[in-house]
Protein backbone atom coordinates (compact mmCIF):
# COMPACT_ATOMS: atom_id res chain seq x y z
CA UNK A 1 0.00 0.00 0.00
CA UNK A 2 1.47 3.39 -0.89
CA UNK A 3 1.72 5.80 2.01
CA UNK A 4 0.30 9.30 1.77
CA UNK A 5 2.84 11.07 -0.43
CA UNK A 6 4.97 13.63 1.39
CA UNK A 7 4.99 16.94 -0.35
CA UNK A 8 7.53 19.69 0.12
CA UNK A 9 4.72 21.78 1.50
CA UNK A 10 4.17 19.27 4.32
CA UNK A 11 7.51 20.34 5.76
CA UNK A 12 5.98 23.72 6.55
CA UNK A 13 3.02 22.14 8.33
CA UNK A 14 5.36 19.76 10.13
CA UNK A 15 7.48 22.65 11.36
CA UNK A 16 4.43 24.45 12.77
CA UNK A 17 3.20 21.31 14.52
CA UNK A 18 6.64 20.61 15.97
CA UNK A 19 6.73 24.14 17.36
CA UNK A 20 3.27 23.75 18.86
CA UNK A 21 3.19 20.26 20.37
CA UNK A 22 -0.26 20.85 21.89
CA UNK A 23 -1.72 20.95 18.36
CA UNK A 24 -2.58 17.97 16.20
CA UNK A 25 -3.44 19.88 13.06
CA UNK A 26 -3.48 23.32 11.52
CA UNK A 27 -6.39 24.59 9.46
CA UNK A 28 -5.54 25.68 5.93
CA UNK A 29 -7.09 29.11 6.53
CA UNK A 30 -6.21 29.46 10.17
CA UNK A 31 -4.44 32.73 11.00
CA UNK A 32 -0.99 31.62 12.14
CA UNK A 33 0.00 34.89 13.76
CA UNK A 34 -3.28 35.67 15.51
CA UNK A 35 -3.45 32.13 16.86
CA UNK A 36 0.15 32.42 18.03
CA UNK A 37 1.35 29.42 16.09
CA UNK A 38 4.17 31.58 14.75
CA UNK A 39 5.63 34.63 16.45
CA UNK A 40 8.45 36.97 15.62
CA UNK A 41 10.95 35.05 17.73
CA UNK A 42 10.44 31.95 15.62
CA UNK A 43 10.27 33.91 12.39
CA UNK A 44 13.87 33.24 11.37
CA UNK A 45 13.26 29.49 11.48
CA UNK A 46 9.85 29.77 9.89
CA UNK A 47 11.12 31.74 6.90
CA UNK A 48 14.04 29.39 6.44
CA UNK A 49 11.76 26.35 6.56
CA UNK A 50 9.62 27.80 3.78
CA UNK A 51 12.72 28.73 1.77
CA UNK A 52 14.07 25.21 2.00
CA UNK A 53 10.78 23.49 1.29
CA UNK A 54 9.94 25.75 -1.65
CA UNK A 55 13.56 25.86 -2.80
CA UNK A 56 13.45 29.63 -3.11
CA UNK A 57 14.83 32.72 -1.41
CA UNK A 58 12.27 34.94 0.25
CA UNK A 59 13.12 38.61 -0.17
CA UNK A 60 12.24 40.03 3.25
CA UNK A 61 12.30 43.63 2.11
CA UNK A 62 9.55 43.21 -0.45
CA UNK A 63 7.75 40.42 1.36
CA UNK A 64 4.02 40.88 1.87
CA UNK A 65 3.40 39.67 5.43
CA UNK A 66 -0.11 38.63 4.44
CA UNK A 67 1.50 35.91 2.32
CA UNK A 68 2.61 34.28 5.55
CA UNK A 69 -0.67 34.48 7.44
CA UNK A 70 -2.19 31.09 6.63
CA UNK A 71 -1.08 27.77 5.17
CA UNK A 72 -3.15 28.52 2.10
CA UNK A 73 -1.57 31.92 1.51
CA UNK A 74 1.90 30.41 1.96
CA UNK A 75 1.07 27.69 -0.55
CA UNK A 76 -0.25 30.21 -3.02
CA UNK A 77 2.69 32.60 -2.67
CA UNK A 78 5.62 30.19 -2.59
CA UNK A 79 4.55 26.73 -3.77
CA UNK A 80 1.91 26.91 -6.47
CA UNK A 81 3.26 26.25 -9.91
CA UNK A 82 6.07 24.09 -8.54
CA UNK A 83 6.25 20.30 -8.61
CA UNK A 84 4.87 19.40 -5.22
CA UNK A 85 5.94 15.79 -4.69
CA UNK A 86 9.39 15.14 -3.23
CA UNK A 87 9.11 11.58 -2.14
CA UNK B 1 4.58 66.45 26.43
CA UNK B 2 7.88 65.06 25.32
CA UNK B 3 9.36 68.37 24.19
CA UNK B 4 9.04 70.20 27.50
CA UNK B 5 10.83 67.44 29.26
CA UNK B 6 13.69 67.38 26.82
CA UNK B 7 13.88 71.17 26.83
CA UNK B 8 13.97 71.27 30.62
CA UNK B 9 16.86 68.86 30.97
CA UNK B 10 19.94 71.06 31.30
CA UNK B 11 22.06 67.94 31.46
CA UNK B 12 20.74 66.71 28.10
CA UNK B 13 21.29 70.12 26.52
CA UNK B 14 24.90 70.29 27.71
CA UNK B 15 25.55 66.81 26.40
CA UNK B 16 23.92 67.63 23.06
CA UNK B 17 26.18 70.69 22.64
CA UNK B 18 29.25 68.62 23.33
CA UNK B 19 28.19 65.81 20.98
CA UNK B 20 27.33 68.24 18.17
CA UNK B 21 30.79 69.76 18.44
CA UNK B 22 32.40 66.33 18.52
CA UNK B 23 30.50 65.28 15.38
CA UNK B 24 31.87 68.26 13.50
CA UNK B 25 35.41 67.62 14.73
CA UNK B 26 35.32 63.93 13.84
CA UNK B 27 33.75 64.46 10.44
CA UNK B 28 35.32 62.42 7.63
CA UNK B 29 34.56 61.52 4.05
CA UNK B 30 33.61 57.82 4.09
CA UNK B 31 33.79 57.63 0.31
CA UNK B 32 37.52 58.43 0.49
CA UNK B 33 38.66 57.09 3.81
CA UNK B 34 38.41 53.34 3.21
CA UNK B 35 40.88 51.00 1.58
CA UNK B 36 38.87 48.42 -0.34
CA UNK B 37 41.20 45.71 -1.67
CA UNK B 38 39.75 43.67 -4.55
CA UNK B 39 39.40 40.72 -2.27
CA UNK B 40 40.10 39.63 1.27
CA UNK B 41 41.91 36.33 1.90
CA UNK B 42 39.50 33.45 2.53
CA UNK B 43 41.93 31.49 4.68
CA UNK B 44 41.69 33.61 7.79
CA UNK B 45 39.26 34.71 10.48
CA UNK B 46 36.90 37.46 9.30
CA UNK B 47 35.57 37.96 12.81
CA UNK B 48 37.19 37.66 16.19
CA UNK B 49 36.71 33.95 17.00
CA UNK B 50 35.08 34.71 20.39
CA UNK B 51 32.39 36.67 18.53
CA UNK B 52 31.34 33.82 16.26
CA UNK B 53 28.32 31.72 17.15
CA UNK B 54 30.19 28.41 17.28
CA UNK B 55 32.93 29.61 19.64
CA UNK B 56 33.20 27.69 22.90
CA UNK B 57 30.77 24.97 21.80
CA UNK B 58 31.53 21.31 20.98
CA UNK B 59 30.61 22.15 17.38
CA UNK B 60 33.68 24.35 17.04
CA UNK B 61 35.87 21.39 18.01
CA UNK B 62 34.20 19.18 15.44
CA UNK B 63 34.82 21.53 12.50
CA UNK B 64 38.12 21.90 10.63
CA UNK B 65 39.82 25.31 10.55
CA UNK B 66 38.79 26.04 6.94
CA UNK B 67 35.15 25.53 7.80
CA UNK B 68 35.43 27.82 10.82
CA UNK B 69 37.07 30.47 8.65
CA UNK B 70 34.28 30.15 6.09
CA UNK B 71 31.69 30.42 8.86
CA UNK B 72 33.35 33.56 10.19
CA UNK B 73 33.30 35.03 6.69
CA UNK B 74 29.56 34.45 6.21
CA UNK B 75 28.80 35.48 9.79
CA UNK B 76 30.64 38.73 9.27
CA UNK B 77 28.64 39.47 6.13
CA UNK B 78 25.48 38.66 8.09
CA UNK B 79 26.58 40.99 10.89
CA UNK B 80 27.11 43.90 8.49
CA UNK B 81 23.82 43.03 6.80
CA UNK B 82 22.04 43.30 10.17
CA UNK B 83 23.57 46.74 10.39
CA UNK B 84 22.21 47.74 7.00
CA UNK B 85 18.67 46.72 7.94
CA UNK B 86 18.89 48.09 11.47
CA UNK B 87 20.06 51.46 10.14
CA UNK B 88 17.18 51.61 7.67
CA UNK B 89 14.77 51.21 10.55
CA UNK B 90 16.39 53.80 12.77
CA UNK B 91 16.74 56.31 9.92
CA UNK B 92 13.01 56.03 9.28
CA UNK B 93 12.19 56.66 12.96
CA UNK B 94 14.59 59.54 13.49
CA UNK B 95 13.63 61.18 10.20
CA UNK B 96 9.99 61.01 11.30
CA UNK B 97 10.85 63.06 14.39
CA UNK B 98 13.43 65.61 13.25
CA UNK B 99 12.18 69.23 13.53
CA UNK B 100 8.86 68.20 14.99
CA UNK B 101 7.71 70.09 18.09
CA UNK B 102 8.56 67.27 20.49
CA UNK B 103 12.12 66.91 19.25
CA UNK B 104 13.13 70.51 18.60
CA UNK B 105 16.06 70.38 21.03
CA UNK B 106 17.83 67.28 19.68
CA UNK B 107 17.14 68.13 16.01
CA UNK B 108 20.60 69.60 15.46
CA UNK B 109 22.05 66.33 16.74
CA UNK B 110 19.62 64.36 14.55
CA UNK B 111 21.20 66.00 11.49
CA UNK B 112 24.58 64.56 12.45
CA UNK B 113 22.99 61.26 13.39
CA UNK B 114 21.10 60.85 10.12
CA UNK B 115 24.12 61.93 8.07
CA UNK B 116 26.44 59.55 9.87
CA UNK B 117 24.04 56.62 9.76
CA UNK B 118 23.55 57.11 6.04
CA UNK B 119 27.30 56.79 5.66
CA UNK B 120 27.51 53.76 7.93
CA UNK B 121 24.84 52.07 5.88
CA UNK B 122 26.87 52.79 2.77
CA UNK B 123 30.11 51.26 4.02
CA UNK B 124 28.41 48.24 5.56
CA UNK B 125 26.52 47.57 2.34
CA UNK B 126 29.72 48.12 0.36
CA UNK B 127 31.51 45.51 2.46
CA UNK B 128 28.69 42.96 2.04
CA UNK B 129 28.42 43.43 -1.70
CA UNK B 130 32.16 43.49 -2.39
CA UNK B 131 33.21 40.57 -0.22
CA UNK B 132 30.02 38.58 0.29
CA UNK B 133 28.31 39.22 -3.05
CA UNK B 134 25.04 39.97 -1.25
CA UNK B 135 23.28 41.53 1.68
CA UNK B 136 21.51 38.93 3.82
CA UNK B 137 17.85 39.70 4.24
CA UNK B 138 16.42 39.91 7.68
CA UNK B 139 12.88 39.48 8.97
CA UNK B 140 11.86 42.45 11.04
CA UNK B 141 10.70 41.34 14.41
CA UNK B 142 10.62 41.22 18.15
CA UNK B 143 7.97 43.92 18.20
CA UNK B 144 4.55 42.41 17.83
CA UNK B 145 3.49 42.82 21.47
CA UNK B 146 1.44 45.94 21.82
CA UNK B 147 3.05 48.27 24.32
CA UNK B 148 1.30 51.18 26.06
CA UNK B 149 0.54 53.71 23.35
CA UNK B 150 2.18 56.70 25.03
CA UNK B 151 5.46 54.76 25.05
CA UNK B 152 6.09 54.88 21.31
CA UNK B 153 9.06 57.25 21.27
CA UNK B 154 10.51 55.68 24.39
CA UNK B 155 10.46 52.24 22.76
CA UNK B 156 11.84 53.52 19.46
CA UNK B 157 14.86 55.09 21.13
CA UNK B 158 15.32 52.03 23.36
CA UNK B 159 15.41 49.82 20.28
CA UNK B 160 17.94 52.10 18.61
CA UNK B 161 20.09 52.11 21.74
CA UNK B 162 19.95 48.32 22.21
CA UNK B 163 20.83 47.78 18.55
CA UNK B 164 23.74 50.25 18.69
CA UNK B 165 25.09 48.73 21.90
CA UNK B 166 24.93 45.22 20.46
CA UNK B 167 26.80 46.30 17.35
CA UNK B 168 29.32 48.24 19.38
CA UNK B 169 30.25 45.19 21.41
CA UNK B 170 31.43 43.62 18.16
CA UNK B 171 32.97 46.79 16.69
CA UNK B 172 35.06 47.64 19.73
CA UNK B 173 36.52 44.13 19.91
CA UNK B 174 37.18 43.72 16.19
CA UNK B 175 38.77 47.15 15.89
CA UNK B 176 41.51 45.94 18.25
CA UNK B 177 41.95 42.40 16.93
CA UNK B 178 45.35 42.25 15.24
CA UNK B 179 44.56 38.91 13.64
CA UNK B 180 41.89 40.48 11.42
CA UNK B 181 42.50 42.07 8.04
CA UNK B 182 43.14 45.81 8.18
CA UNK B 183 40.00 46.62 6.13
CA UNK B 184 37.85 44.73 8.61
CA UNK B 185 39.49 46.47 11.54
CA UNK B 186 39.07 49.84 9.86
CA UNK B 187 35.33 49.39 9.23
CA UNK B 188 34.84 48.42 12.86
CA UNK B 189 37.11 51.15 14.22
CA UNK B 190 35.43 53.95 12.32
CA UNK B 191 31.96 52.78 13.18
CA UNK B 192 32.87 52.43 16.85
CA UNK B 193 34.13 56.01 16.90
CA UNK B 194 30.84 57.46 15.62
CA UNK B 195 28.70 55.12 17.68
CA UNK B 196 30.23 56.19 20.97
CA UNK B 197 28.51 59.57 20.40
CA UNK B 198 25.22 57.96 19.36
CA UNK B 199 25.20 55.68 22.40
CA UNK B 200 26.00 58.56 24.77
CA UNK B 201 23.06 60.47 23.29
CA UNK B 202 20.75 57.45 23.31
CA UNK B 203 21.32 56.77 27.00
CA UNK B 204 20.53 60.36 27.94
CA UNK B 205 17.42 60.57 25.79
CA UNK B 206 16.09 57.19 26.92
CA UNK B 207 16.63 58.20 30.57
CA UNK B 208 14.61 61.40 30.11
CA UNK B 209 11.84 59.66 28.16
CA UNK B 210 11.56 56.88 30.72
CA UNK B 211 11.57 59.32 33.63
CA UNK B 212 8.57 60.97 32.03
CA UNK B 213 6.79 57.71 31.19
CA UNK B 214 7.24 56.38 34.72
CA UNK B 215 5.40 59.33 36.26
CA UNK B 216 2.03 58.13 35.00
CA UNK B 217 2.64 54.48 34.11
CA UNK B 218 1.09 51.61 36.04
CA UNK B 219 3.12 48.61 37.24
CA UNK B 220 1.58 46.61 34.45
CA UNK B 221 2.62 49.10 31.78
CA UNK B 222 6.18 49.11 33.07
CA UNK B 223 6.21 45.31 32.83
CA UNK B 224 4.87 45.54 29.28
CA UNK B 225 7.75 47.84 28.35
CA UNK B 226 10.31 45.59 29.95
CA UNK B 227 8.89 42.47 28.26
CA UNK B 228 8.91 44.29 24.95
CA UNK B 229 12.58 45.22 25.38
CA UNK B 230 13.61 41.75 26.44
CA UNK B 231 11.87 40.25 23.45
CA UNK B 232 13.62 42.71 21.17
CA UNK B 233 17.01 41.95 22.76
CA UNK B 234 16.50 38.22 22.40
CA UNK B 235 15.34 38.57 18.82
CA UNK B 236 18.31 40.78 17.90
CA UNK B 237 20.78 38.43 19.53
CA UNK B 238 19.30 35.38 17.83
CA UNK B 239 19.56 37.12 14.44
CA UNK B 240 23.29 36.52 14.74
CA UNK B 241 22.52 32.81 14.38
CA UNK B 242 21.43 32.77 10.77
CA UNK B 243 20.37 29.54 9.05
CA UNK B 244 21.15 31.18 5.69
CA UNK B 245 24.71 31.74 6.89
CA UNK B 246 25.08 28.14 8.01
CA UNK B 247 23.72 26.95 4.67
CA UNK B 248 26.15 29.19 2.74
CA UNK B 249 29.05 27.91 4.84
CA UNK B 250 28.19 24.37 3.75
CA UNK B 251 26.56 23.15 6.97
CA UNK B 252 24.33 20.21 6.19
CA UNK B 253 21.27 20.79 8.36
CA UNK B 254 21.27 24.52 9.08
CA UNK B 255 18.18 24.57 11.32
CA UNK B 256 19.38 21.75 13.50
CA UNK B 257 22.83 23.35 13.65
CA UNK B 258 21.25 26.63 14.74
CA UNK B 259 19.16 24.95 17.41
CA UNK B 260 22.14 23.12 18.81
CA UNK B 261 24.01 26.40 19.11
CA UNK B 262 21.09 28.30 20.63
CA UNK B 263 20.61 25.56 23.23
CA UNK B 264 24.30 25.25 24.04
CA UNK B 265 25.28 26.67 27.47
CA UNK B 266 27.66 28.99 25.64
CA UNK B 267 24.71 30.90 24.19
CA UNK B 268 23.69 32.36 27.54
CA UNK B 269 27.22 33.34 28.33
CA UNK B 270 27.66 34.98 24.92
CA UNK B 271 24.34 36.82 25.27
CA UNK B 272 25.33 38.17 28.68
CA UNK B 273 28.68 39.34 27.28
CA UNK B 274 27.12 41.05 24.27
CA UNK B 275 24.58 42.89 26.44
CA UNK B 276 26.72 43.45 29.53
CA UNK B 277 26.72 47.25 29.29
CA UNK B 278 23.18 47.37 27.91
CA UNK B 279 21.87 45.38 30.88
CA UNK B 280 23.75 47.59 33.31
CA UNK B 281 22.15 50.68 31.85
CA UNK B 282 18.65 49.25 31.50
CA UNK B 283 18.56 47.80 35.02
CA UNK B 284 20.04 50.95 36.56
CA UNK B 285 17.34 53.14 35.02
CA UNK B 286 14.63 50.66 36.00
CA UNK B 287 13.63 49.81 32.43
CA UNK B 288 14.49 46.18 33.20
CA UNK B 289 14.17 44.40 36.52
CA UNK B 290 16.84 41.77 35.81
CA UNK B 291 19.18 40.35 33.16
CA UNK B 292 17.25 37.21 32.38
CA UNK B 293 16.19 36.78 28.74
CA UNK B 294 15.47 33.05 28.89
CA UNK B 295 11.67 33.44 28.65
CA UNK B 296 12.10 35.10 25.25
CA UNK B 297 14.26 32.61 23.42
CA UNK B 298 13.01 30.95 20.24
CA UNK B 299 14.97 27.84 21.15
CA UNK B 300 12.71 26.83 24.04
FE1 LIG C 1 25.89 53.40 12.81
FE1 LIG D 1 24.51 54.95 15.36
Amino acid sequence: MPETPTTAFDEVTAWILAKNPERESVGADEDLVENRLVDSLSFVEFIFTIEQAADTEIPMDTLDLDDLRTLNSIRKAFFDGRTPVTG
Amino acid sequence: MVSRLIDESERLKTILDRLNEKSIEDYYNPYRVFEWPDELPAEMWWMTPELTTTYGTPIADELPAERLHALSRHESVNFYSLNVHGIRELLIEVTKRIHTADFRTPSEFFHHFIGEENEHMWFFAEFCLRYGGKIYTQPRGGAETIPPNNAESLLVFCRILIFEELVDHFNSKMALDRNLHETIRQVNRIHHQDESRHIAFGRELVSVLFEDFRKTATEEEITQVSDYLKRYMSFSFESLYSPQVYRDAGIENPLEFRRRLLNDPRRKEFEQQVFRKTFSFLTKTGLLGDRDLSAFSASN
